[in-house]
């Protein structure tokens, strides 16, 4: 009998402040459990660094506005707040009752709180600069790596984090190594509409590839189908989040600590250009120093740049690996745009995984269309409480029509497309010259402005949604308005990887160009943005560069 | 005789000691429904929750305005609304808890709200919460774009649908308002248009395959 790690485990490992390890991990997110597993398992050990708070099974909540109105087990905005800004002329503000980038702080990270879509790139994201490019105002190139040489990590994610799906469904799909190793979970009624009005125009939906848990799979039980899976932790362990897969397996080998309720907030440094560890606040906001012979931060697209630009030092004033200037830049959330719409009969989308269908036909983007942009859509529900904040033009927002519109909540469903942003140099995480969070730190600032393509992009992709949704016989089509970006979950591209050290943050293999020892991977490190559904990918990046990583640390190399 | 359900923490603890992989499957719907129930009882307790069925933001003055807002907003009837969901218990749970700091606004904007009411409508000191249904309706219709409407009006709508250890959704009268089950697990088929679907039919040219 295996046993579970993830109750009643072994005593975990743990190491002193006086000890030096081989390598600490910042961040236990989508790429640092894997990063964490990786390189313990590599004989090394290994010290994770959390932010938030280490959550059993049972302290998860089906508690919508818990999670999803007061920063439940996401950054709050009382305590670790951002400020925002269109351009340079302004003077970046805080925004009332939430932050711009929205990450989950807890061990486990974002992987605890995402939907689980686990879309793979195609092999045209990583030469999109050499094919399309260049565009007027972005900063759009190749990727140092190819789709061919991320497959195998990939494949791994898929076998290893454990993902379901029906490969080879999708006549868009990009080639892979393996099937997946679930079948994919059950549709449900949004995905039947979603794959009928498809069909209908000639398209080509698919079961949706989801990291949770469609039969029992390394010891983790199948979806119960409650029906909240973004935003919320899965108590019942069949979402395929760090929490529950790689950070256990880490901490089964004896090497690895993972230490919650501990804020990184310095990289230490000496004089020869090493990094030496990192300096930290405990739960009670104590300052320690965890010396390490290597640190790799996987801390996501937000809190990475910031760690590298308040690590800065006398020779490296604009930040640590920060020559390039390119730290912080190149923002990207993913601009997408779709459409709500209600039917005949009840779908009741509060039961069942959040999508069950999805579609690539407009996966590439067409020049023929005049402008950049590619996307996919799927089929997706929402909870309750956050259907009920809007309404649709042209109902009242309250008496007795807008509880009518109340009533009818199990008869809607979204279709929803995810789609591409630019990378624009301007685009940016800086440090806020004032703002400072809950432990003095200096927070974050925000300057971003959607480039017109993406913004073109996402009203061409509304109409797309308007256009399934009249194919599957919908009642009433809401179109989704495009606004302008004002912050987002999916944080990219903000200390890019690149063969160039002028131009780029991180090689290939994800060590810093400037400091040796120093290595960065998370959603920061992608080059461009993908179609809106990036941790697949920052889970094959991880495991990849802990690949790379352990075999540098073999060969004397850090 | 029903199985005894244990309690939702000894159910998880049990996850990690399982035996094997189909005792999960057997026994995981059930272990699930209990933990989610147990759940919805105990926790919260740290953001205002726990059973508040009593004022102790509002006074009982405010409170019968807000509630007589919130009341024309989701109207009761034929089924519950927002006084039948006890949202007003919502409201000041919330406006003392995790809203707090919007509590000052609140308060200057029910001020405003009244005294803008007693202006121009009053005769005898007659509070907007004692006037008729066709007088509060014509004013709220003029006082639909003010910030501290908006205000009642999300806090209106949280109230009903957040789950009841925060005060709103009494009896779980607003989920059955918008037709939601209080369950934790569900099994297909979800809706009307899963029941009868054929399967997946695959494209001219595609070969699914599963390992």
């Amino acid at each position: 009998m295996r046993r579970n790690p993830n109750s009643n485990a072994p005593r975990r490992k743990t190491y002193t402040t006086k000890e030096t390890v081989d390598f600490i991990v910042v961040g236990s997110g989508a790429s640092g459990g894997i990063m964490a597993r990786e390189l313990s398992r590599a004989g090394n050990s290994v010290v994770v660094m959390e932010q938030g708070p280490r959550m059993a099974p049972e302290d998860f909540e089906h508690d919508e506005l818990k999670y999803r109105n007061l920063s439940g087990i996401t950054n709050s905005p009382v305590t670790n707040p951002q400020t925002f800004r269109r351009d340079e002329s302004q003077k970046a503000e805080r925004v009332s009752g939430r932050n711009p980038l929205t990450y989950a702080r807890i061990v486990g990270g974002s992987s605890a709180h995402f939907n689980a879509n686990f879309w793979r790139l195609h092999e045209i994201d990583f030469i999109e600069g050499s094919k399309l490019g260049p565009i007027a105002g972005a900063s759009l190139v190749d990727w140092p790596i190819t789709y061919a040489e991320l497959e195998p990590y990939y494949t791994k994610v898929e076998w290893e984090v454990g993902v379901s799906g029906l490969a080879g469904s999708s006549p868009f799909d990009p080639w892979r190594s393996k099937p997946y190793p679930m079948p994919p979970l059950p549709v449900k009624s949004s995905g039947v509409l979603f794959e009928r009005g498809a069909r209908k125009l000639g398209l080509h939906p698919y079961p949706a590839p989801l990291a949770i848990n469609s039969i029992v799979y390394k010891d983790r039980p199948p979806c119960v189908q409650c029906g909240l899976c973004g935003g919320f932790g899965c108590e019942v362990m069949a979402k395929s989040s760090s929490v529950w897969t790689v950070i256990p397996e880490a901490e089964a080998t004896g090497k690895c600590e993972v230490r919650s309720d501990s804020y990184v907030y310095r990289i230490g440094m000496n004089a020869a250009g090493k990094a030496t560890g990192v300096h930290y606040f405990d739960k009670n906001k104590v300052e320690h120093f965890q010396p390490a012979r290597a640190v790799v931060v996987c801390a996501n697209g937000s809190e990475t740049p910031k760690l590298l630009l308040n690590s800065a030092t006398s020779s490296a004033p604009q930040g640590l690996a920060n020559s390039s200037g390119a730290v912080g830049r190149y923002l990207m959330f993913n601009k997408g745009g779709g459409a709500q719409a209600r039917f005949e009969q009840p779908l009741n989308e509060y039961k069942g995984a959040n999508v069950t269908r999805i579609l690539h036909d407009w996966y590439d983007s067409d020049p023929k269309r005049g402008f950049y942009g590619g996307g996919g859509f799927d089929a997706r529900s929402g909870g309750p409480l956050t259907w009920g904040q809007n309404v649709p033009e042209g109902t009242p927002t309250w008496g007795p029509r807008f509880k009518e519109y109340l009533e009818s909540y199990t008869y809607w469903m979204n279709c929803s497309g995810h789609g591409t942003s630019l990378a624009v140099e301007s685009n940016r995480i800086d440090i806020d010259p004032e703002l400072k969070d809950a432990w003095g730190v200096p927070a974050i600032r925000v300057t971003h402005k959607d480039h017109p393509d993406d913004l073109k992009h996402a009203n061409w992709l509304v109409q797309r949604a308007v256009e399934i949704m009249d194919a599957a016989g919908a009642k009433q089509i809401d179109p989704g308005e495009v606004g302008a970006s004002s912050g987002g979950v999916h944080l990219l591209g903000t200390a890019r990887m690149g063969n160039d050290p002028s131009t780029s943050v991180i090689d290939k293999y994800h060590r810093t160009h400037d400091v040796k020892n120093l290595f960065l991977c998370d959603g920061s490190s992608m080059v461009t943005s993908g179609r809106g559904q990036p941790t697949q990918t920052i889970e094959a990046l991880a495991f990849r560069a802990g690949d790379f990583i352990s075999r540098f640390a073999r060969a004397g190399e850090i | 005789m029903d199985k005894p359900i244990p309690s939702r923490r000894q159910f998880m603890a049990a996850i990690g000691e399982l035996a094997s992989a189909g005792w999960i499957a057997m026994n995981w719907p059930q272990i699930a429904f209990a933990a989610e129930k147990a759940g919805h009882d105990m926790k919260g307790m740290d953001m205002g929750g726990s059973s508040h069925t009593a004022l102790t933001t509002l006074t009982a003055a405010e409170a019968a305005e807000v509630e007589a807002i919130a009341n024309l907003i989701v109207p009761g009837g034929a089924k519950p609304g927002a006084k039948d969901a006890r949202v007003i218990y919502f409201i000041d749970n919330a406006l003392g808890s995790f809203f707090v700091g919007q509590l000052p606004a609140f308060r200057a904007g029910l001020t405003e709200f009244t005294n803008s009411f007693c202006t121009k409508f009053c005769t005898s000191n007659k509070s907007f919460s004692a006037a008729s249904e066709a007088m509060q309706t014509a004013w709220l219709h003029e006082e639909e774009k003010t910030p501290f409407f908006a205000a009642v009006r999300r806090l209106t709508v949280l109230g009903l649908i957040a789950l009841p250890k925060y005060g709103g959704n009494s009896e779980y009268k607003g989920w059955n308002l918008l037709g939601v089950e209080d369950n934790h697990s569900w099994a297909p088929p979800f809706g009307f248009y899963d029941i009868d679907y054929p399967g997946f039919e695959p494209y001219p040219g595609t070969k699914p395959y599963t390992a």
